[in-house]
């Protein structure tokens, strides 16, 4: 449940930023239909974020297709490192296999870039 | 006493001194007594249908050879031709000798044929360029171009020579050869900078070592291998250093491709990079985080501090740098750090590693690299040229010999067309191995008619097209910035480019399934002959290669 909130304040945290943070507006600023998926590897969890045209909407579930994907192992290791915002703990749940990149990879580190930007303080 | 002309000379000078074999260009009249040297000297020519086919011909041999390629042009337009392949040699930071025709001196402003000014627009694109006026200097100017070449960062040089000198005769034994070849000198570091980057690679903990052309150039193999075992750091080789130790070394991190090496790059305590420039691939330096700690080994002083100031810079050759870094440094393992990389970068490149071991309809590019691979093994050389292309052929090939993977059009210029040159070149200077040639579609047009060359020189390659019916790079990149529906001048349309390679007199098949790919490679090295395997591939397929492209250009409003 922690990771489903998380991820749909994530969302409303680029919605906005799309809107007021000038930066992250570049940042998203023309690049046409891109859709990212954060979900988990059984598909219990998940939401897609889809940007277009400087644009940030979203939708709910696991089963949409999608041009990346950041896939969890489990919720829990989902929210721990989502929520500390660390490169190194992001890169350690790879190394373990906790956390897989499907599609795209370059769409997925777009995505983890522009959610530094997007984000408060 | 015997009389020499000063064609005659130039084929004197290269076989003589510089123990020239082979040349590549391409006949005119204005460098006729040129032609006839070469006959007279017994130096092999290869003749090409296109004058940058030359350039980047020579441009390849001296990355297989480690020696000084030479290129041969006529005046005016074989002038003009040559440019891109002396353009993307001097970006590439390759040594290279062009020797080209002018009109004669004698009738200069008289509106003579391929009258223009050569030197004034070769200039930027060349480390030293001369007009030789003397029959009797020409050895004289030959030597200072091929030790221009070589000396300090290497890169083209171009020497014109007009009928005035070229078709006059002297007296042999009044013009002597220089008593030796251009030799390269080499610079060393300071102790003290020696002894500071000693000290940084010792306290590390997550080290990493990335080498470029440098390394290639430097032909540095056996101290690369001394100082990476006895660092037991991690390592990447790009550019023309792939090779120089082999992709499945130990401590190797190829198989990671671009994606480890980002992030290799991004969790690294102390990077060592020697012979690469922090250009845009690299994000000019931006990708290094601000808490490691950077040793810079570069030739040219001024890349040390370009676009990353180095906490050691270490100027000199690559190789004879790491040989005197080498005693300085302690004993380590970082066989922990090594797995924790190479696990971190598996789960990252999940999707390709399914994507290379499981058949797809249409076929998908990683799969069609995995099955040359397969076919081909660690003992071919792998040249990849195109956009998204070169990505996978880079990530996706593996080879044991020096320079044993190159991505022609990932260098600075991004010059597509250069792998068929290439490829001949590789055939041409280990002729004992399987030369294997993937190829956009988009790209194989710029030299496609040197099928013509490779069938009349007998040079017999195999080019793999990569056949998305599309400049591939371009089109995807248009998708993300002005939407599907606005493609402009990306698409091209099925053409069957192995019926052009059959009607010059080459090998061709068309392969459209997964099992057809390894028969027709087969059947393809069976022939003997230069070979083109047209592979349609999936053509909504994007390499990670586009977005950065993509991003590269993009402007903040």
């Amino acid at each position: 449940m922690r990771f489903s909130i998380l991820l749909f304040v994530l969302y409303r945290i680029l919605r906005r930023a799309a809107r007021k943070n000038r930066a992250y507006g570049n940042y998203i600023g023309s690049i046409h239909s891109v859709r990212i998926m954060i979900k988990t590897e059984k598909g219990g969890r998940g939401r897609l974020f889809l940007f277009d045209r400087g644009t940030v909407t979203s939708r709910r579930g696991s089963g949409h297709a999608y041009d990346a994907a950041i896939v969890w192992a489990d919720a829990g290791t989902a929210f721990r490192v989502m929520s500390s915002r660390s490169d190194e703990a992001a890169f350690l749940a790879a190394a373990a296999g906790k956390m897989k990149l499907d599609g795209m990879a370059f769409f997925a580190q777009w995505f983890n870039d522009g959610v530094k930007i997007a984000m408060p303080g | 006493m015997a009389a020499i002309n000063g064609g005659h000379l130039v084929g004197k000078y290269l076989r003589e001194v510089e123990k020239v074999d082979i040349v590549f260009g391409l006949s005119g009249g204005h460098i006729e007594s040129i032609l006839d040297g070469f006959t007279e000297y017994d130096i092999r020519t290869i003749d090409v249908r296109h004058e940058q086919a030359a350039a980047m011909m020579a441009h390849a041999w001296s990355v297989y050879t480690g020696r000084t390629g030479v290129c041969f042009v006529t005046a005016g337009p074989g002038f003009t031709n040559a440019l891109t392949g002396i353009a993307n040699a001097y970006l590439d930071n390759a040594p290279m000798v062009v020797l080209c025709g002018r009109h004669p001196l004698r009738d200069d402003l008289k509106g003579a044929l391929q009258e223009i000014n050569q030197i004034d627009m070769v200039k930027p694109v060349v480390k030293w360029a001369a007009t030789c006026y003397d029959t009797r200097r020409i050895p004289e100017y030959l030597s200072i171009a091929f030790r221009q070449a070589v000396e300090g960062r290497p890169g083209p040089v171009f020497l014109e020579l007009p009928p005035d000198i070229l078709n006059i005769t002297v007296e042999e034994a009044g013009v002597p050869m220089p008593v030796r070849p251009a030799r390269r000198y080499t610079v060393h570091p300071d102790d003290s900078d020696l002894s500071a980057a000693a000290d940084l690679i010792n306290s590390a903990r997550k080290p990493f070592f990335v080498g470029g052309t440098g390394v290639g150039f430097s032909v540095c193999g056996s101290c690369l291998a001394g100082f990476m075992e006895k660092t037991g750091m991690p390592f990447q080789l790009l550019n023309y250093g792939r090779g120089e130790l082999p992709d499945k070394h130990p401590l190797s991190l190829t198989e990671t491709g671009s994606i480890g090496l980002m992030t290799s790059i991004q969790q690294a305590d102390v990077i060592v990079a020697a012979g690469l420039r922090f250009n845009w691939i690299l994000q000019s330096g931006a990708i290094i985080p601000p808490s490691a700690k950077v040793v810079r080994i570069d030739i040219d002083p001024h890349e040390i501090d370009r676009n990353r100031m180095a906490d050691v810079g270490l100027v000199g050759d690559v190789g004879s740098v790491l040989s005197q870094l080498t005693p300085l440094l302690n004993q380590r393992d970082h066989s922990g750090w090594i797995e924790t990389l190479r696990a971190a970068s598996s789960s990252l490149l999940d999707y390709e590693i399914r994507m290379r071991a499981n058949p797809s309809d249409p076929i998908h590019p990683l799969r069609l690299v995995a099955r040359i691979q397969e076919f081909a093994g660690e003992d071919a050389l792998y040249i990849a040229d195109g956009g998204d292309t070169v990505y996978f052929g880079i990530t996706g090939f593996s080879s044991r010999h020096r320079a044993g993977v190159i991505g022609t059009a990932s260098g600075l210029l991004g010059c597509l067309g250069t792998g068929i040159p290439f490829a001949m070149a590789a055939k041409l200077a280990r002729p004992e191995r399987k030369v294997i040639l993937l190829n956009g579609d988009g790209s194989m047009g710029f030299n496609a008619m040197e099928f013509d060359t490779m069938v009349r020189h007998n040079i017999p390659i195999v080019c793999v097209v990569n056949n998305d019916c599309a400049w591939g790079m371009i089109k995807h990149s248009q998708e993300l910035s002005l939407g599907k529906e606005r493609l402009q001048c990306s698409e091209l349309g099925l053409r069957h480019y192995e019926k052009m390679v059959e009607g010059l007199g080459g090998y061709g098949e068309l392969v459209t399934s997964d099992d057809e790919i390894v028969p027709a490679l087969e059947r393809a090295v069976a022939s003997g002959k230069p070979a083109c395997i047209n592979v349609i591939t999936d053509p909504t397929v994007t390499s990670p290669a586009t977005p950065l492209f993509y991003q590269s250009l993009k402007m903040d409003q």
